[in-house]
């Protein structure tokens, strides 16, 4: 390996560290914290994967993920648990069902797939309640589900086919969607919440010089 | 609720919109229409070809109703200097003397009609058997081989997504590269057929996809082993497409998929080129003597466009991180002036108050 293919390796790594430690950050974990999980994850990622015959499951690309999503959703109010949930399960279907009908070479997508789920889990986190930590939970658990979904068919068809959850570590689909869906809501959420602030001022602004227009509008 | 479930379904649609569903052979012809080759995908404006005699090309346009794009000749594309093949200076070791290589296969149901009757085959194509040729040919020279014969079904574009773990999983074992084993979906067998050494033997597209960090590093690494083919078994290598994609070639800086023929080829064509492959592969990555060695002055100058690509790519990603940073922070603040606070914010909380630092009054 070259010097720059080292240097290169190396920033993507410290990159993906970084976003990743700034997403966790979002979700009422400490800096410290954050920083922990993420180094767990990328270390996890290159241990063994844990071998339950035609299911493997690695311990930094999916046992932490959830065990994250599993620890945000103890400390979520019961209504923002039901909605991760369910933007979770929603992710699911709609990451399962998108790798059927899309077509199936990378290059006659608008975006990879790896992402794709990404922005689904984002779009559905925030429709299921404009919550980073919804957006993270439908990223992981929803494309872990589309996995086990997969699994289940090609299964029923009598292919062995093994299930590896989580199996690239923290270059996995499952966290790249996480921490993409947690960015996705996050942006959506300002850009709205910056619409309807300018819509605000805009009716006051009417309202200070010009009532009669504040009137016919309402 | 609901309003916000329009709004998204609006966004998955606009993004579902740019996908085309049917598997397509594009012809891509030269600004004058001459035929330079076929694409079996959808080729995209932007995308890169390297033909077999190294002339470089572009694609410029895309016309998906009439399956046709036209590139624009960019002139001989620069090869790396082989000489060290011919002249036998090989002395430095370059990998500490152990030679390694992954393969794997994506597309597990990809088969050979002549031989299976079909193209596609489950639960394992024919595929594999190439596969599993090109790894005897491997450790014939002395390359250890690590090979997982995982399928990934099915063949959908979550097919990608699977054999994701299973390259991440690969790569743990220090490899020094990693090969997707594909065949191709042109029609015409004789795209592919070709004789080496006086044997017929199909030739081999190399694919790098652009949509990644690592692509000019991908690019680099295809090139040298085009450069190695071409001077030990010119027949072999049919040409390079870099295209839209990722291929998960993130993952390792020498990661390249590989077209071993066509679908309407004879399997036993693919099967025997393995072996020119393995050679030419084995001398690119270690020089041409069992044992790990390689010219000095080869491995200085591919040293040296490896780390301009790896450069490069280095510049893109911070760039990238720069670029998305400051829209987050324009999102969020609403002002030029308080996105800059909220960036050095950020900046001192991450270095643990390195960077950004409050100036003392």
């Amino acid at each position: 390996m070259t010097l720059g293919s080292i240097l290169l390796s190396g920033t993507a790594i410290l990159v993906l560290l970084g976003v990743g430690q700034r997403v966790l950050d979002r979700m009422h974990l400490t800096d410290r914290a954050a920083l922990v999980i993420i180094a767990a994850m990328f270390v996890g990622g290159l241990l063994p994967d844990i071998d339950f015959g035609l299911v493997r499951i690695n311990v930094g690309g999916a046992v932490i993920p959830l065990g994250v999503c599993l620890y945000l959703l103890l400390r979520a109010e019961n209504d923002e648990r039901v909605r991760a949930v369910m933007g979770a399960v929603v992710t699911g279907g709609i990451v399962y069902l998108l790798g059927r009908i899309m077509p199936d070479e990378p290059e006659k997508i608008f975006i990879d797939p790896v992402y794709l789920c990404g922005i689904v889990g984002g779009l559905s986190g925030f429709v299921f309640g404009h919550s980073r930590r919804g957006a993270f939970i439908s990223g992981v658990a929803g494309v872990l589900l589309a996995d086990v979904i997969n699994a289940i068919v090609v299964w029923s068809s009598g292919i062995s086919q093994t299930l590896r959850l989580g199996g690239a570590g923290i270059f996995d689909t499952a966290v790249i969607s996480g921490l993409s869906a947690v960015l996705l809501c996050e942006l959506i959420g300002e850009v709205m919440e910056r619409a309807a602030r300018m819509r605000g001022v805009k009716a006051e602004s009417r309202r200070v010089h010009d009532p009669r227009k504040e009137e016919d509008h309402e | 609720m609901s309003k916000r479930l329009w709004l998204c379904a609006a966004l998955l649609m606009c993004l579902l919109s740019g996908a085309q569903a049917e598997e397509n052979t594009f012809t891509i012809t030269d600004d004058a229409g001459a035929v330079i080759t076929y694409y079996v995908g959808l080729p995209e404006a932007g995308d890169e070809y390297i033909s077999r005699q190294n002339k470089h090309y572009v694609v410029q346009s895309v016309d998906e109703k009439t399956l046709t794009a036209v590139a624009q000749l960019q002139g001989d594309y620069p090869m790396p200097s082989v000489e060290w093949l011919r002249d036998g200076n090989l002395t430095q070791p370059v990998s500490g003397g152990g030679q390694a290589v992954a393969i794997y296969c994506t597309h597990s149901d990809e088969s050979y009609e002549p031989n299976d009757g079909t193209h596609s085959e489950t639960p394992r194509g024919s595929i594999y058997d190439v596969a599993e040729a090109l790894k005897e040919n491997f450790e014939k020279l002395g390359v250890t081989v690590y090979y997982d014969d995982e399928t990934h079904h099915p063949h959908d574009s979550g097919a990608y997504k699977r054999s994701r773990a299973t390259a991440e999983t690969l790569l743990k074992n220090n490899v020094d590269a990693i090969f997707d084993i594909h065949r191709d979906g042109i029609e015409d067998p004789g795209e592919y057929e070709t004789s080496i050494n006086g044997e017929e033997a199909s030739m081999v597209r190399l694919l790098v996809g652009r949509s990644n960090q690592n692509s000019a590093e991908n690019k680099a690494f295809a090139v040298e082993i085009k450069a190695v083919a071409d001077e030990l078994y010119p027949e072999l290598i049919r040409d390079i497409y870099i295209g839209k994609g990722s291929y998960n070639q993130d993952l390792s800086p020498n990661a390249v998929l590989l077209e071993f023929g066509t679908h309407t080829i004879d399997k036993q064509l693919p099967t025997r080129s393995t072996q020119y492959m393995a050679e030419a592969i084995q001398k690119t990555l270690y020089g041409g003597v069992s044992g790990a060695a390689q010219s000095v002055t080869h491995e200085k100058t591919n040293a040296q466009e490896r780390d301009k690509s790896a450069f490069s790519s280095i510049g893109w990603i911070l760039g990238a991180v720069v670029v998305g940073v400051i829209i987050f922070a324009l999102v969020a603040t609403g002002s030029g002036k308080a996105a800059m606070q909220k960036m050095k914010d950020d900046a001192r909380e991450m270095t643990g108050g390195l960077m950004g630092k409050k100036k003392k009054k």
